[in-house]
């Protein structure tokens, strides 16, 4: 791009022009005490809860402790550059960012500030981070799938657009990887229905975020992507205010009636950066130190995932809050807190990681509360059982562990069992279309798979999808828009397993 | 003095002025405040010295306080809590507190250069009828400013100055 140097002079010169060169009036304080990113402010008599104050030097803090005599504040940048005895204007704004339809395949700070050097973004509106969410006029009830393109989850724990679904289990189990590949799905689905997903990472190793921003622009999911990030090198301030900022994007989105999927990843870090905080400020500390209003930081973020109403042009905001657990223990603080919030929970074990079954979900422990409704029919149908046929499967596989003879019906129940497990394994990255789910999940459960070695499941499932692609796309297509599975599919998905059945025999 | 220092003296002006219901009472035991403040003066070195015992420190100044009870018990409570070293400030605190209470408003005002003396009264004029109260101002120079005034007047910092008019030009510019 050339540079014409007379248009930058005319930019300057009707800056100047316009400069308003009148008094600069304002309330102002003074800096007592600054330190591990707090400042107690004197003065600033009449500043709001949660309104921006300017500390000079670009600094930028929010009042949040109002006190007799003096003001706690958090910095939003660094504390190197305040002192004590500097002056704190009052700015008489609440925290904000700057939001348009060019911040989608964006890295952004939770202030905004682009952060993937592809220069600045040009914002339509200023967002406020902080807002009540939508109230129950302004609603719809749960209604519309939306895939995951994980089989185990969008056939027993199926997540419907507006939802909140916690993804909760230890380090090392999947949690992100599943996240990821909800988002990388999206590019299965057709651009109109398609959600803008924003993923949002909170206190984390600025090479695990590198990392997923590289996944996502090599699968080109950035197409439709935000990425808020406030990584562990960032003050407890911007990883406080980092998922409220990812929330204010995805409604900006949502108000203009799109579908917005968002991950916050992961909400036991911002819980942390909000302790840091509360006791810097010295907030009495309750349990796990964690201060008296941590269930209210979460319940306030969460709540404003939603499915607007018509009325409001039907736009979604589905939330998949992350939380990490210690040594899978759930009762924690902040696990229970989360988990009596969000609408349902997909459990991940180290143990069945461990096992070689990913995604290592605990089927008896996951749930979703809401999403059996927005589910489509077709699935339904195909997985109506599948979660209690299951269940029934681990109960008699411990008894089967001693040795005791069992009859043939028992069997025959493990024998499925065990197929189907190694049928819901699947592999990162690779998410299937609701159309090969349905069909592979139709095998599983009508005993196509009884037959085969359990090792060869995956090799079927595989084949099987490699074979429809190629020979009966028009079935694929079927599965992948119609609703409900109706009578003449099921007959033509019944004759080509019928036919696979024999091409895979001859395949061996 | 920093600033934490200036805020616990203002605890103690508080204190001191609230034992005053009238304005009159409050003019006399500023009065007070400041005479024993002035019969101290000389021993400020003293009775900061931690080396001193503080029952001495006490004797002493029970006696130079004889004429005024109430400053010498004040005197004996700041001994106490160590805080005597505050006493300039909290007497200015005290000050200020009978100016609010008089209706006057206290205003700093920084200018490059020196005021003329019809400029100061411009400016404290001007002062008086925004906020509608008598201004009581203390003047001081500063180069840096560049030219006009930059003027602290109830928790309000009013820049008018050319060097923060400059910084607010080169934040607008860089936008």
């Amino acid at each position: 791009m050339a540079l014409r140097p007379e248009e930058i002079t005319n930019i300057i010169k009707n800056k100047i022009e316009h400069f308003n060169t009148a008094a600069d009036i304002n309330e102002v304080g003074t800096v007592i005490q600054v330190g591990d990113g707090i400042a107690r402010v004197h003065g600033l008599n009449h500043v709001k809860a949660s309104e921006l104050v300017d500390f000079g030097n670009g600094v930028k803090g929010m009042a949040m402790n109002l006190e007799y005599d003096n003001v706690g504040c958090v910095l939003m940048g660094s504390d190197q550059q305040v002192r004590e005895g500097d002056t704190v204007k009052r700015t008489g704004e609440v925290i904000s960012i700057p939001v348009g339809e060019k911040i989608i395949g964006r890295v952004v700070s939770p202030l905004g500030q682009p952060l993937d050097g592809k220069g600045p973004i040009s914002p339509d509106k200023n967002m406020k981070l902080d807002i009540v969410a939508p109230g129950i006029i302004d609603r719809q009830p749960v209604k519309q799938p939306l895939q995951t393109g994980i089989k185990a989850i969008d056939s027993m724990v199926p997540i419907g657009k507006g939802q909140r679904e916690l993804i909760i289990g230890d380090r090392q189990t999947g949690k992100t990887a599943l996240a990821i590949d909800a988002i990388i799905n999206q590019k299965n689905i057709p651009q109109e229905e398609r959600c803008i997903c924003i993923y949002v990472a909170v206190g984390q190793k600025q090479s695990t975020v590198a990392q997923v921003v590289k996944t996502l622009t090599d699968f080109g999911a950035m197409d439709y992507t935000v990425v808020v990030s406030a990584t562990a090198a960032d003050p407890a301030s911007l990883l406080y205010i980092a998922p409220y900022a990812g929330c204010a994007i995805g409604e900006y989105f949502m108000w203009k009636g799109k579908d917005v999927l968002i991950v916050y990843d992961d909400l036991s870090k911002h819980a942390q950066a909000y302790r840091q905080m509360s006791l810097l400020l010295r907030r009495p500390p309750g349990r796990e130190a964690y201060p008296g209003d941590v269930f209210y930081l979460h319940s306030r973020l969460l709540e404003r995932a939603c499915k607007l109403s018509k009325e409001n042009g039907g736009g979604s905001l589905t939330a998949l809050p992350i939380i990490e657990t210690q040594a899978n223990d759930v009762s924690a603080y902040i696990p229970t807190n989360v988990i009596s919030i969000t609408d349902g929970q997909i459990y991940l074990e180290s143990n069945l990681f461990l096992s070689g079954i990913k995604p290592a979900v605990n089927v008896g422990l996951s749930v979703s509360r809401v999403g059996g409704s927005a589910q489509r029919k077709s699935m339904r149908k195909v997985a109506g059982t599948l979660r209690i046929d299951l269940s029934q499967y681990q109960e008699l596989a411990g008894f089967a562990q001693f040795g005791s003879e069992l009859d043939k019906e028992s069997q025959r129940q493990i024998a499925r069992g065990q197929r189907m497990t190694e049928l819901l394994k699947q592999n990162q990255y690779s998410p299937l279309t609701v159309g090969e789910e349905v069909l592979v999940l139709y095998a599983g459960t009508h005993g196509y798979l009884d037959e085969i070695e359990v090792p060869q499941v995956l090799t079927y499932e595989k084949q099987l999808l490699a074979y429809v692609r190629a020979e009966k796309a028009s079935v694929l297509q079927t599965l992948n828009t119609a609703n409900e599975l109706s009578d003449e599919t099921e007959k033509q998905i019944i004759n080509l397993l019928d036919t696979f059945k024999t091409v895979f025999k001859a395949g061996k | 003095m920093n600033s934490s220092q200036r805020l616990a003296a203002k605890r103690y002006a508080a204190a001191y002025d609230s034992l005053s219901r009238t304005n009159e009472q409050a003019s006399l035991r500023e009065k007070d405040l400041v005479a024993g403040q002035k019969s101290l003066a000389r021993l400020d070195a003293w009775l900061i010295n931690p080396c001193v015992a503080l029952n001495e420190k006490k004797q002493v100044a029970r006696e130079l306080l004889k004429s005024w009870p109430q400053v010498s018990s004040f005197v004996e409570v700041l001994l106490d809590a160590k805080r005597y070293a505050l006493l300039p400030e909290i007497v200015r605190q005290v000050q200020e507190l009978l100016d609010n209470r008089q209706g006057i408003m206290r205003a700093q005002i920084v200018s490059a250069q020196p005021l003329t003396q019809v400029q100061q009264t411009h400016a404290i004029h001007a002062l008086a009828s925004r906020y509608g109260k008598e201004i009581k101002a203390s003047f001081q120079t500063d180069k840096t400013l560049l030219g006009g005034l930059k003027i602290w007047c109830n928790g309000e910092l009013i820049d008018g100055s050319i060097s923060g008019e400059l910084a607010r030009l080169q934040e607008e510019l860089m936008k």
